[in-house]
């Protein structure tokens, strides 16, 4: 398996292809409800753009892993 | 009166600020500005009853503010803007193993500067009032002298001086780029989407490198983020707020607070960082320093904004300080529902203003400190290991495009790219965020005096 090229931005760690793909993603999702919206319709817009901005949100959330390691010292220590 | 049917919307508002802010908050990384103006946006744009958009901001302020403090105190990564001057003292604490000690304190701390700017705004904006007629009859200048003030003020004098007019430059271009081309009418003015241009300019001049090789290479990292979170041991101490500081920091966190009221028209993170690190100097003995400081920026962090949003809000219906600017812009003007000439100032009466405030800062500061005493570390927890940064970094984009498409078309996606380089650049250079809204607001202006029409 390729490496993947990991790189700290924003004071925490994302592969760079998996950031490309998820600024790509969530922003077709919330454009994309945008323009389904009522042209006409500010507010509507705005709230399937924002819509549009959660549904990429929580499909990226189910597809990445975040690159920590999160150590829990508590259970750590009962070990 | 208020009516009752109102009144439950109003507490609806504040219990949903309470829940969307506590989630947000424990973001890393998520810039103030951006998570809030969107939200609040959108609740304007409903149409919603002004008490019930101004309940909902001050619950969302007040939620956001605390709960950034947690992953900053627990993993060492700043949840928003506000709390990353905190950081290097969040690294000796943690490294002692006392996380789980400041959390309280901080979130006492952030009690008190609720508790004391809320009150002292509300003072000072009636003292105000008196005179805001002759204070907006000069905003056109309070804007620029804004940018110059900011700028002497900051640390690089010189360069911030010199980006005022290029910035101002910047913007009066894509403005009238704008009008020529017929992307926008000439009745309207661009502002929102340049003002979060300069918002996410930061992570747009980032994210720009990332397609340079060498700079590339220059960020990379060989693992994970290595996180450790650490034991909450003292799960049954008290919540009393008075019981959880020292003399001490209660003494530093009270004074902090009302000092920032006063000094509202400054950059919240600049008061946070100047009033926070005197405090912490002036600790008596030299291990208290790193918790004298921490708490005292909570309880500031507070009262910058609340006084922030509640002065310029009450006394003048003028975006005239930082905070207004920027989180609070949709308060001040969306047409139609809100514009200079008629906005939340000149409808609500300052007896219902006033409980507005207290009833929005009050149940969110109840609710997201009892959140907060009792949840913090599993809400840390769960949002490492499961909110991956890509998908965080995602939604900014996305919401900046969003934004940008909606004030002025696709052409102002690219404006607002270009705003973003250029500001972003300037940032990172040393020219701060106060210095460049300030140029914003002021560029009319500037350019007028460049024509010589003044």
């Amino acid at each position: 398996m390729k490496k993947k090229t990991l790189i700290e931005i924003w004071g925490d760690v994302v592969a760079v292809k998996s950031l490309v793909i998820s600024i790509l993603v969530i922003t077709v999702t919330t454009m994309g409800a945008h323009l389904l919206a009522p042209r006409d319709d500010r507010t509507l817009g705005l709230f399937f753009g924002l819509g549009g901005a959660i549904l990429g949100f929580v499909i990226m959330t189910l597809t990445l892993k975040p690159k920590r390691h999160v150590i829990d010292e508590e259970a750590a220590h009962r070990d | 009166m208020i009516e009752l049917g109102l009144l439950g919307l109003m507490v609806v508002a504040a219990l949903s600020a309470v829940l969307i802010y506590t989630v947000v908050g424990f973001v890393p990384g998520t810039d103030e500005t951006s998570v809030l103006y969107p939200i609040s946006l959108a609740l304007v744009l409903t149409g919603a009853h002004p008490m019930i958009v101004l309940t909902f901001f001050i619950a969302s302020i007040v939620t956001l503010n605390l709960t950034n403090a947690m992953p900053t105190a627990l993993v060492c990564l700043p949840g928003g803007v506000m709390s990353s001057p905190m950081i290097e003292h969040a690294i000796g604490i943690k490294a002692k193993g006392r996380s789980a000690e400041i959390i309280p304190k901080m979130a006492a701390a952030s009690a008190i500067g609720v508790a004391i700017s809320v009150p002292v705004a509300l003072i000072i904006a009636n003292l105000i009032i008196p005179f805001a007629q002759n204070i907006r009859d000069y905003a056109a200048y309070l804007f620029v002298f804004g940018a110059i003030f900011l700028s002497l003020t900051s640390r690089h004098k010189a360069l911030s001086l010199a980006s005022i007019i290029p910035l101002a430059m910047l913007f009066m271009s894509l403005r009238h780029l704008y009008w020529g081309i017929g992307a926008v009418p000439e009745t309207q003015v661009v502002t929102v989407s340049f003002f979060l241009g300069i918002t996410i300019g930061p992570l747009l001049v980032s994210l720009f490198r990332l397609m340079n090789r060498g700079m590339l290479k220059a960020v990379e990292v060989d693992d994970h983020k290595t996180i450790t979170v650490p034991a909450d041991t003292n799960q049954k101490r008290t919540l009393n707020p008075f019981k959880v500081l020292t003399k001490e920091e209660r003494r530093h966190a009270s004074l902090s607070a009302l000092i920032a009221n006063f000094l509202f028209v400054l950059s919240p993170v600049g008061l946070t960082i100047l009033i926070g690190q005197a405090a912490g100097a002036r600790a008596k003995r030299e291990e208290d320093r790193a918790d004298v400081t921490m708490t005292s920026m909570s309880a500031l962090i507070q009262a910058t904004y609340m006084s922030g949003i509640i002065i310029p809000l009450l006394a003048l219906g003028l975006a005239l300080s930082p905070v207004a600017l920027g989180p609070g812009a949709a308060l001040f003007n969306t047409p139609p529902y809100f514009t200079v000439e008629n906005n939340i100032h000149h409808i609500l009466t300052g007896w219902q203003f006033t409980v507005v405030v207290v009833l929005g800062a009050g149940m969110a500061m109840t609710l997201s400190y009892l959140l907060i005493s009792r949840y913090a570390k599993p809400i840390t927890m769960f949002i490492l290991r499961r909110i991956p940064h890509e998908a965080v970094l995602g939604v900014f984009v996305a919401f900046i495009v969003l934004l940008a498409y909606m004030d002025a078309g696709l052409i102002n996606i690219f404006g607002v790219l270009l705003v973003g380089l250029v500001c972003g650049t300037l940032n990172k250079m040393g020219v701060n965020y106060g210095v460049q809204f300030m140029s914003l607001y002021a560029a009319p202006t500037l350019i007028g005096f460049l024509l010589g029409v003044f």
